[in-house]
């Protein structure tokens, strides 16, 4: 009885203290700079997690910050699973709907996990250092992040569980006719060695032009039109597969297929002009849920979007018929947020999709940019560069990596194998987590450079202050009262294609608390140049509060009494200051 | 406790009296509760032809109604779409697509062994209710609340209705600042003063109301709400007014969508709305069809607009349509530059070209429309210029009046039953030249030891191809799908394909299909798909 006891109340302890005891105890460690050095939630960045992984952990991230995450979910995807969004900011400070916030999402494409690891990564960064880092604290003080771990949650699932190629499936898991005849999805992959990849099918043939590397069994030479071969030639089969619908062809109708980075509703075109459009602008249950959640927060200044791979920080415009949406005042601060991505991320390159990429209609950043005016980047993580951290390094060097640094984990080896159609093949190949994944232990080092990228674009959302509230005197009880208003930061309140199309209002500055008799914007200080607004000056309205500048506001006021100065902007922020 | 035996006559009786009723009194458009009342009872008087269903329930409560008419199973029945009320001044549209459906349940309902339609009578009911309503002014939005000068207010400048006379038209200010002149064929119409001729203007012409937020605009943010034919993805009007934020945004415009992407088997969309393909057809142009993003018809789709349109002009014995392709967000040019279907549209009515005493007839549209009013009688027309007090004006002289709103875009009602007949006569003649996908010229030859060859043409028995040029690039039209099925253990393909996708097939075309077999028993072929219908054959193979 008494040993029951003594379980029960260290099982009480359990209970009630799961956190403290996940943490070790502070004699037994040494702090490493620029991490959270004994967080209260622990999470392997060395491996993947699935829908419901990442659920769980940005479950247990917000239990753990009840004053600085709110978790909830934005929809639900095509077969029912919620898409979880955290709100990270420090909700004691301010009001968190007001302050201008940074949304983050991942995973778009299923097979392009790594997003999701960086969004949990950040969350878990941003809670586990805020009180310890002046920075990161002051960053959620004055910010709030929209951090969304995926948005095609059903299909990561499957690119985990199922057997897929590193590229697939892209899509989501809606069924579609892709080679229209009237049937769903009816022909896919099939795992024929059951190594829960789709590797690659050859063939040994006296026609063939590939050969066994005879150095390295894992690789295939291909044939020069001057070579003499004696070995056995063989040839290459395509992805693993069977006919599985009699109709001559293999794997061409498999799950999806549709992108749902085709979804978006900017310069949106349908499949026969853009391959991957499903069926109109937001028709996807996971693009129509970010949007809906975009276009009510208003306050949205920057987005992050994360894909893989190639080492990539891109821009619109994603297609070249849209160059004209993107003007030159935009794209400077487009630069000087990329260009600094390209110190911060070594091996990637700053770029623009419709050029250096491809050009494509409705695409995520354009839509949030062309459609919302917010500044937005897509990164592409993972990149060659990483295997060696050499530019030049070589044909063989996924091989190499393979051998020298994952001890042959990323390679299924070649097996003879009986096909319905092709009779005796042989089936082999990199596995699906390999080429595009990051490889476990430098995935915490990759998320943790996306995200000080996405840190570097946040701080340069908006700061707006009430830097001077001066008082002048005028004959007949009247005062001039002058606001300046600074805005110490790259980004204006309304990006230029805002100011264009009047997509977000424009910024109201007011005064309260004294009789106005009249209000004007000061566009010349010195030479006293204004712009009297004549309607309703008590509040003004003001379209920009620009860049790294100052705007001030001029009010002919009656009487002496004290006044409040207001500044409400979506993107700006809601700031007030009393008059001395 | 309730009587079946006495409430059913009761009943019965009330329900004849109520659609006789309806029959014999009838003088004006239908509004949306007396236009869902017909459907209604259409759908029960033939119940067996027709399948009611709700499409979705809008922001402003009302229901969209999808009516399919279609004898047995419609899924694999070549089908026209019929899609009306997409644009909120054209009345006309809902009353008409109700009795074409009528006329095709009542005297034609033998159409409906080959032929499936899908009838949306009305996809802007918010905006057609302002036709029946107090005041009477254009409205194209749905309910939900739009800030369409984009300042952060919304609905912050209405019209206002300053001569009280349940009517919203045009104020003309006198005033050497505006650009207006009185027209010199009728002077209650004003014309843009052309300075080339000398001209100077005098009038301000604006609509009906007061600048209600002082900034400089008149009406600009009234209850605007978001258009159903703004915001489709072709040409979609970006920030504009009535488009909302994004194209498919609303509710109605995506049901309709999620229901025409289901139904495989639709090969036209006729859209009843302002656009017009059949008077005129869509002109061809190499640069615009050549461009990743086509703004132009295609070339073969362009010959066989205007062949129908050919056809619409004979049986509709219509002339003289103003010339109109679509605003961009529409549903019609969405329905062929995103869709692929053959897309044919009419208002159905116009105002006729009168010609005076001279016997020439106005360019201006205005003028022309008076003449016509005149001539048939049609009462209150025009509201007379009558000086109001204005208080954005209080020194100048401020009249309201105008043509009365609907008058110019609507016929009077008792031409809609005759206009309704003849739509119907052009489209049962589009179901009649419809994709028919059979077999013909089976043949089996032996060739001995047990092998046999088959040869079959696949003909398109219809005029019109199974599909447009356009619809050749959609992956939402299906290919023809040429298959041999159900093979016994026995039998083996020696040479051909067990199933072969086609492209298309052009109209009164066939391709012939041949194979070896080898094996005897039973074997059938299949050709067709969705939308040109499947035909099938069985060979007995020895």
């Amino acid at each position: 009885m008494k040993i029951n006891r003594h379980i029960l109340k260290s099982l009480l302890l359990l209970f009630l203290f799961p956190l403290a005891i996940g943490a070790q105890n502070s004699t037994e460690i040494f702090r490493a700079a620029g991490s959270p050095h004994n967080p209260k939630v622990k999470i392997s960045f060395n491996r993947y997690y699935t829908t419901e992984g990442l659920a769980t952990l940005s479950k247990k991230i917000a239990a753990a910050h009840p004053n600085l995450v709110k978790r909830k979910s934005i929809g639900k995807s095509a077969k029912g699973k919620d898409i979880w969004m955290l709100a990270v900011t420090n909700y004691k400070k301010g009001n968190a709907d007001r302050k201008p916030a940074f949304y983050v999402d991942g995973n778009i494409h299923s097979n392009e996990i790594q997003g999701g690891e960086i969004s949990i990564y950040t969350a878990w960064y941003l809670t586990e250092n805020f009180g310890d880092n002046e920075y990161i604290t002051k960053l959620l003080n004055d910010r709030v992040f929209y951090i969304v771990p995926t948005i095609n949650p059903d299909a990561r699932n499957d690119y985990m569980k199922e057997p897929n190629t590193a590229h697939s499936p892209r899509s989501g898991m809606i069924s579609l006719d892709d080679d229209r005849d009237g049937l769903f999805d009816e022909d896919g992959y099939d795992d024929i060695n059951g190594d829960g990849s789709i590797t690659r099918m050859r063939r040994k043939n006296p026609h063939g032009n590939y050969i066994v590397d005879p150095q390295d069994p894992r690789k295939m030479i291909q044939i020069g039109p001057d070579d003499v071969v004696t070995t056995q030639r063989y040839e290459y089969l395509g992805n693993e597969g069977i006919d599985n619908d009699g109709d001559g062809r293999i794997n061409e109708d498999t799950h999806g297929y549709y992108d749902p980075n085709r979804d978006w509703g900017w310069k949106w075109q349908p499949d026969y002009i853009q391959r991957g459009a499903y069926k109109h602008p937001f028709s996807l249950p996971e693009t129509r849920a970010v949007a809906d959640f975009v276009l009510a927060h208003p306050n949205i200044a920057g987005a992050q979007s994360f894909h893989n791979s190639g080492g990539m920080i891109l821009r619109g415009p994603g297609a070249q018929e849209d160059l004209a949406t993107y003007n030159r005042a935009d794209i400077r601060i487009y630069d000087a947020i990329g260009k600094k991505g390209e110190k911060m991320l070594p091996g990637y390159r700053y770029l623009t999709v419709y050029k250096d990429l491809y050009s494509v209609f409705g695409g995520e950043l354009d839509w949030f940019y062309g459609s919302r005016g917010i500044y937005t980047f897509t990164n592409e993580i993972f990149t060659a560069f990483a295997y060696y951290k050499d530019k030049n390094g070589g044909r063989n060097q996924q091989y190499d990596f393979d051998k020298d640094l994952l001890m042959n984990d990323a390679f299924t080896p070649w097996k003879e194998f009986d096909h319905p159609t092709y009779g005796k093949i042989e089936v082999g190949g990199f596995k699906k987590n390999f080429g595009r994944a990051t490889p476990g232990f430098m995935l915490e080092e990759e998320a943790h450079r996306n995200m000080a990228f996405t840190f570097y674009h946040a701080y340069h959302m908006p700061n707006i202050t009430i830097a001077d509230i001066s008082e002048k005197k005028l004959s007949g009880g009247l005062k001039e009262v002058t606001v300046t208003i600074k805005n110490d930061r790259l980004m204006p309140t309304h990006a230029s294609q805002d100011l264009k199309y009047n997509i977000t209002r424009p910024d109201y500055i007011s005064i309260s608390g004294v009789k106005v008799l009249a209000g004007m914007l000061v566009t010349d200080v010195d030479f006293n140049v204004t712009k009297e607004q004549k309607v309703n000056p008590k509040k003004m309205r003001v379209r920009n509060i620009p860049g790294s500048s100052v705007i001030r506001i001029r009010w002919i006021v009656k009487g002496n009494a004290k006044f409040t100065v207001t500044v409400d902007s979506e993107k700006g922020g809601f700031i007030t200051k009393k008059s001395k | 406790m309730f009587n079946k035996k006495q409430t059913l006559p009761y009943f019965l009786g009330l329900l004849i009296c109520i659609t006789s009723l309806q029959i014999s009194a009838q003088s004006d458009y239908s509004n949306y509760s007396k236009l869902s009342q017909k459907i209604k009872s259409l759908h029960s008087n033939y119940s067996s032809l027709s399948k009611l269903e709700v499409l979705t329930t809008t922001v402003g409560g009302h229901k969209i109604w999808a009516l399919t008419l279609s004898r047995g199973n419609a899924k694999n029945k070549p089908a026209i779409a019929i899609v009306s009320g997409v644009d909120g001044k054209h009345i006309l549209g809902p009353e008409m697509a109700v009795n074409i459906a009528e006329n095709i349940l009542k005297n034609h309902a033998d159409v409906l062994e080959n032929t499936a339609f899908y009838i949306f009578p009305n996809m802007s009911p918010n905006a057609t209710e302002n036709y029946f309503s107090s005041l009477k002014h254009y409205k194209n939005g749905n309910a939900k609340n739009t800030d369409d000068d984009r300042d952060g207010a919304v609905n912050e400048d209405p019209f206002d209705d300053l001569n009280k006379d349940g009517l919203i038209t045009m104020m003309r200010i006198e005033d050497p600042t505006g650009a207006y002149i009185l027209h010199k064929e009728d002077e209650r119409i004003l014309t843009m003063a052309d300075k080339n001729e000398g001209q100077l203007g005098k009038y301000k012409l604006i609509s009906e109301g007061i600048d209600n937020d002082k900034d400089g605009k008149f009406n600009e943010d009234r209850k605007g709400g978001i258009a159903f034919n703004k915001n489709f993805s072709y040409k979609y009007p970006y920030f504009k007014p009535g488009a909302g934020e994004h194209a498919i945004s609303e509710k109605e415009n995506r049901a309709l969508l999620d229901f025409l992407y289901e139904k495989w088997n639709i090969f036209s969309i006729i859209t009843l709305g302002p656009e017009n393909n059949l008077s005129a057809p869509l002109k061809f142009n190499a640069g615009g069809a050549k461009k990743r993003v086509v703004t132009s018809i295609l070339k073969e789709d362009a010959a066989l607009n205007k062949y129908l349109s050919g056809k619409y002009t004979k049986i509709t014995g219509t002339k003289d349509a103003p010339v109109s392709t679509g605003k961009g967000g529409d549903f019609f040019q969405w329905s062929y530059f995103h869709f692929g279907k053959l897309a044919l549209s009419t208002p159905g009515w116009w105002v006729p070209k009168v010609k005076d005493s001279a016997k020439k007839a106005s360019k201006n549209k205005y003028v022309n429309y008076l003449r016509w009013a005149k001539k048939e009688n049609i009462a209150n027309a025009f509201v007379d210029w009558t000086s109001v007090n204005h208080p954005d004006f209080p020194n100048q002289k401020v009249e309201v009046g105008g043509i009365s709103p609907y008058k110019m875009y609507n016929p009077p009602f008792k031409m809609v039953t005759e206009i309704s007949k003849k739509h119907t006569d052009f489209i049962l003649e589009i179901a009649k030249i419809q994709p028919n996908i059979t077999l013909q010229n089976l043949k089996t030859e032996s060739l001995g030891n047990g092998i046999n060859r088959i040869t079959v043409d696949v003909h398109n028995k219809g005029l019109l191809p199974t599909h447009t040029e356009m619809g050749k690039r959609s992956r939402w039209l299906r290919k023809i799908k040429v298959a041999l099925v159900n093979l016994n253990k026995n039998q083996q393909i020696i040479s051909g394909r067990k199933i072969t996708l086609v492209t298309s097939i052009d109209g009164d075309s066939s391709q012939q299909f041949t194979w070896l077999i080898k094996g005897k028993g039973t074997i059938r072929v299949e050709a067709g798909t969705s939308h040109t219908g499947i035909d099938t054959a069985t060979i007995n193979l020895k």
